[in-house]
């Protein structure tokens, strides 16, 4: 190990990173309080206390599920109170930057990462969050097209890592079926935002690795061997041209629908002495022995604004300059301009068959890459128009 | 009477378009950049000078520049890697200035064909969409038989595009074409370039076209179109016509808000590819002149 690794492993070895060892003094203090905790318990309002406890587990939000928006008081600041706050923010966190096409502010942080892990094929890294800004269409080398959606990794920044053993899923099964969890937890926000936006416990969030307060969080389950450093960006770069990923994302909210429009019945004829039922559904169930309706039945109700995952999407083209994605696919759930959450594929043909930038790809650390990467079968559009070879 | 009409709305259009424009550009423009830190704010300086003024009619030349409009589907940044794609593929095939009611021809390499290229002439009825997706359709008449061919305007398999009448008709589309008298959209295939003169204004090509009688493909007695003959229709197909037609639109503002890009916008889309488009034309020019003679082909 090198004097700079120790370094870091001493510096880390204290706070984030420590599940073994002396416990601190912040350990102890949480240890007593948890004495004086008041055990809650979510009872479902069908279920009398003293009964059996019914099967729903325990409700438990992670430590980052705090209040994020503050009432904007008008504070009567005057034009000169303002700008000396607006200096103290950029003295903290540095100037407000346009990097790739996006408002943020530069980071003050730059740290070398952990002791890289190995990776191995159980490895499980990070995701990303992303923006879908569009779709727009490539050609292969053999003349054919395909329709790419442009997903957008938006100044991402690791917030906060929690290893296996800390780090309790929010919902866990009863204890007997529970099994100690073999992933560690990491957070990761997205597009930096003026803190005077947010609230104080909020922005404490973000106190620890020094970054900018962020719009949007999401966290990922990773192997404890694929942890990132917190303060360390992730791009677009995180992946590779021809690498298969999973985008996760909410789809368009349609409201209240029939059930033509939400499970594309067919309705009923528009004439021929058909009244007052020309978009309903009709029969839902029949009578004899059954004499119900079943479960599961296709029925009017509201439709989207529920998280859908989109597996097994291929990477054709990645513009690095601006963090851009080409993902085949015209269907991402959402609309454009709306978030999504990108995964490497869980399919398992379309599993990693080559290491990937594990844990992440590290700018300091690598070659460059150039602006634009396309895949081997994508034409490119600077190059000339594709002519075909005489089969004979 | 009505084309003639017609021609002075047009004319009195574009005139309104020009002083519009030119005022837009003799103004300073108003930065709300005041906020950016100083080397943010010199380069939006720099970029606020190197904007050239760009000619009024880019936006019925190129009008795929132009992104959709519909206000749910836009993203700048995406826009901006869509134009940059654009102007690759156009450094590498002459996509020229083509209207509606132009003939073109359009040679593409196609797998099936053995390596031989395909080549397809035809009066261009319909342009849509709009960035890397924009497309046309080309009509003809071969052996009797109507034929139309949908391209893509930036399909690298695309190997030429040629205009070899440039001209606009009366209407946006032609699909009319498709219930008129054959004569109308049939073209030899081994038509010869017309000579343009640089700088002229594209002509207006004010023929009436016959329809074949009913049934067609539309109602076309709805579609108040200027470039088709008496339709021949009792008087009851009119007077339907006019209760369905929907003569307030054209006064619907928001309306026309809504279904076109900001002239301030496109000033700004077309000052970022104005240069390169400017070049590519220069350099297009360079090589016409350029091109030795030809000896024409003995005609009849």
């Amino acid at each position: 190990m090198s004097t700079n690794a120790v370094k870091m492993a001493t510096r880390f070895g204290g706070g984030l990173f420590s599940s073994h060892g002396k416990p601190t003094n912040v350990q102890l203090l949480a240890q007593s309080f948890q004495a004086f905790k008041i055990q809650t318990r979510d009872i479902r309002p069908g279920s009398k206390p003293g009964t059996r406890p019914d099967s729903k587990p325990k409700q438990r939000f992670p430590d980052w599920f705090l209040k994020k928006e503050r009432v904007q008081y008008n504070e009567g600041l005057t034009a000169e109170n303002k700008a000396f706050v607006q200096e103290v923010v950029e003295d903290k966190f540095g100037p407000p930057a346009i990097i790739g096409g996006i408002a943020t502010y530069k980071s003050p942080l730059k740290v070398e990462p952990l002791v890289r892990g190995e990776w191995t094929e159980k490895s499980r890294r990070t995701g990303v969050i992303a923006r879908k800004i569009g779709v727009y269409p490539l050609w292969f080398k053999d003349g054919k097209k395909v329709l790419t959606s442009l997903l957008q990794v938006i100044d991402n920044h690791v917030i906060q890592y929690t290893p296996p053993g800390e780090f309790q899923q929010a919902r866990k099964l009863e204890k007997a079926l529970w099994k100690p969890n073999k992933l560690g937890c990491l957070l990761v926000g997205a597009e930096s935002t003026d803190p005077q936006k947010f609230t104080k416990e909020y922005c404490g969030l973000f106190s620890k690795s020094g970054v900018m307060p962020k719009k949007i969080l999401a966290r990922f389950l990773v192997t404890p061997d694929a942890a990132i450093q917190p303060g360390t960006p992730l791009l677009a770069s995180h992946f590779r041209v021809g690498d298969y990923v999973d985008v996760r994302g909410k789809t368009i909210d349609r409201g209240f629908q029939g059930v033509m429009t939400r499970w594309g019945f067919s309705g009923m004829p528009a004439s021929h002495g058909v009244t007052k039922t020309h978009r309903r559904a009709g029969n839902i169930g029949s009578g004899g022995t059954k004499a119900r309706v079943w479960k599961g039945q296709k029925m009017p109700g509201h439709m989207g604004n529920r998280w859908r995952v989109l597996r097994g999407l291929r990477i054709w083209r990645i513009n690095t300059k601006y963090n851009v994605l080409y993902v085949s696919g015209q269907n991402i759930p959402g609309e454009t301009n709306s978030m999504v959450y990108i995964y490497d594929t869980v399919l398992p043909l379309r599993k990693f068959k080559e290491p990937p930038p594990f844990p992440t790809y590290y700018t300091e650390y690598e070659e460059n890459l150039p602006d634009d990467i396309y895949y081997s079968d994508v034409h490119q559009f600077s190059e000339p128009s594709i002519m075909f070879e005489e089969n004979k | 009477m009505a084309f003639g009409a017609c021609l002075r709305t047009i004319s009195r259009e574009y005139r309104l378009n020009v002083c519009i424009t030119s005022r837009l550009f003799s103004s300073p423009v108003k930065s709300t950049a005041s906020t950016l830190p100083s080397d943010a704010q010199e380069q939006f300086n720099e970029e606020l000078e190197r904007k050239s003024v760009t000619p009024v009619d880019y936006r019925f030349t190129y009008p795929e520049f132009l992104p959709d409009p519909a206000f749910a589907r836009r993203n700048t940044i995406r826009e901006k890697l869509e134009r940059m794609d654009m102007l690759k593929r156009r450094s590498q095939i002459d996509i020229p200035e083509f209207y509606v009611g132009s003939i073109l021809a359009v040679t593409t390499s196609d797998p099936h064909s053995g390596g031989k290229p395909h080549r397809f002439l035809g009066i261009c009825i319909s342009r849509s969409g709009c960035g890397l997706r924009a497309s046309f359709i080309l009509r003809n008449v071969i052996d009797h038989q109507g034929v139309e061919v949908a391209y893509e305007m930036y399909n690298p398999t695309i190997q030429k595009i040629e205009v070899l009448r440039l001209e606009k008709r009366l209407d946006d589309e032609l699909f009319y074409l498709r219930d008129a008298l054959p004569e109308y959209s049939t073209f030899p295939q081994d038509m010869d370039p017309e000579i343009k003169i640089d700088g002229a204004a594209v002509p207006v090509n004010d023929i009436k076209v016959k329809l074949k009688p009913r049934p067609w493909l539309e109602r076309w007695e709805r579609k108040n179109l200027k470039g088709v003959q008496d339709l021949g229709l009792p008087e009851r197909f009119y007077k339907r016509a006019e209760e369905l037609a929907t003569p307030w639109e054209k006064y619907d503002l928001m309306k026309q808000y809504r279904a076109t890009i900001p002239e301030e916008e496109q000033a700004e889309i077309f000052s970022e590819v104005y240069s390169e488009l400017h070049n590519m034309e220069i350099a297009r020019k360079k090589l016409k002149k350029r091109k030795t003679f030809i000896k024409p082909k003995k005609s009849g």
